[in-house]
């Protein structure tokens, strides 16, 4: 009796929601990885920042951005941060990761979409590709774990959370997957 | 769910039941996922962007992410009006259903998302004509400068971007969290935004 009430319980699972979420997180994730991409793409060494010239912080730009003088002066401090913090090997690192990141987000965006769709053929990817993100955000965790304080506290965090959600996702796939296979039997 | 709930949800009218067998166009889709994407995007980049150093000769962090930001409002300005024509063509081929209090509020979800995008996309877009900056669409096109630098009014549609993108954000908020509902009752409502 509990073993044919587990596996009615087992049968009942809905990849909807699993698709659902990995649609909303993908997009989030492409969202997030563009922005790291055009960071690296500005922020880049060698420019105003590094040498040593003071912020312009013209009276009407502070009241148009709602700014005082203080936080004018910190807005290049905090570039300066960014740069002195990097080792050299850090930005290519980065674009190359925001790069695959955001390849691997479109693909669980795929992958998501064939999920809500109930189509067994793509679906089966969604246990790879969520091992990929998996991958990458161990990648970038090591990454950063590898530069200075500054850093870490900046992406660390935001490292680990999508890690995490990463892990879910995954888990959900392989658990959609053995029941697939299962089926088959 | 309690069965009250999914009585009054889905046999009341029978309009859930409706909406399921409604199919979006594949444009309609791509159309949607596209804008969810730049919408997001523009948000993550804009709160980044603006911790950027003040333009000046020297420094010039912000030229390109304000000038990719301007493009993709422009662009979504575009996508939102084909999208709203695609819905327009839609609904005028769906057949007439009685809608419950919940789907009049889906309603008035959608027509704020896209009321709040254009709001938002127009108001940045006039800020940004005010402030004197030009506008050069995808690195290709020089948008006309057809208003005076201004900084009173240039201050105003500021304003008036950043409180409407707050509201945009909040009615985004209320549409991932009731197509989350549908995703998690399993209830084929959120398969048609799906299906290419």
């Amino acid at each position: 009796m509990e073993n044919q009430h587990g596996a009615n319980r087992g049968s009942d699972f809905n990849p909807t929601w699993l698709g659902v979420v990995a649609v909303l997180f993908g997009v989030l994730l492409f969202a997030s990885q563009g922005t790291e991409l055009l960071k690296q793409l500005v922020i880049v060494p060698g420019t105003a920042a590094e040498l040593g010239i003071a912020a312009d912080c013209r009276p009407d730009e502070l009241e148009e951005e709602g700014l005082s003088l203080q936080e004018c002066q910190l807005l290049l401090s905090s570039v300066q941060i960014s740069l002195a913090s990097s080792p050299g090997w850090f930005r290519p690192v980065q674009i190359f990761l925001s790069l695959s990141s955001s390849l691997a987000a479109i693909l669980s965006v795929a992958v998501g979409m064939a999920l809500v769709a109930d189509r067994r053929g793509p679906a089966t990817l969604a246990v790879p590709v969520f091992g990929l993100l998996i991958l990458l955000d161990c990648a970038g965790f090591i990454a950063v774990l590898n530069t200075g304080p500054l850093l870490r506290a900046q992406y660390l965090w935001p490292a680990l959370l999508w890690f995490f959600i990463h892990a879910c996702l995954f888990t959900a796939a392989l658990v959609r997957r053995q029941q697939q296979l299962a089926s088959d039997d | 769910m309690p069965a009250c709930l999914q009585q009054r949800w889905y046999d009341d009218s029978n309009s859930w039941l409706a909406m399921t067998e409604e199919k979006l166009s594949s444009t309609a889709i791509i159309l949607h996922w596209s804008v969810a994407v730049s919408v997001f995007f523009l948000f993550l980049s804009s709160w980044w962007m603006l911790g950027l150093p003040l333009p000046s000769d020297n420094f010039t962090y912000r030229e390109l992410p304000f000038q990719l930001h301007k493009n993709i409002g422009i662009t979504l300005i575009f996508l939102v009006v084909v999208m709203i024509g695609v819905r327009i063509n839609h609904k005028r081929r769906q057949t007439a259903v009685t809608r419950t209090q919940l789907e009049k509020l889906a309603e008035l979800d959608h027509l704020l998302t896209y009321v709040l995008l254009i709001a938002c996309c127009v108001s940045g877009y006039l800020s940004s004509s005010y402030s004197g900056w030009t506008t050069t669409v995808w690195w290709l096109i020089d948008f006309p400068n057809w208003a005076e630098e201004n900084d009173a009014l240039n201050i105003l549609f500021s304003d008036i971007h950043l409180w409407t993108c707050w509201a945009l954000l909040a009615v985004i908020a209320m549409h991932i969290a009731a197509a989350l509902f549908h995703a998690f009752n399993d209830d084929d409502v959120i398969k048609k935004m799906f299906r290419l």
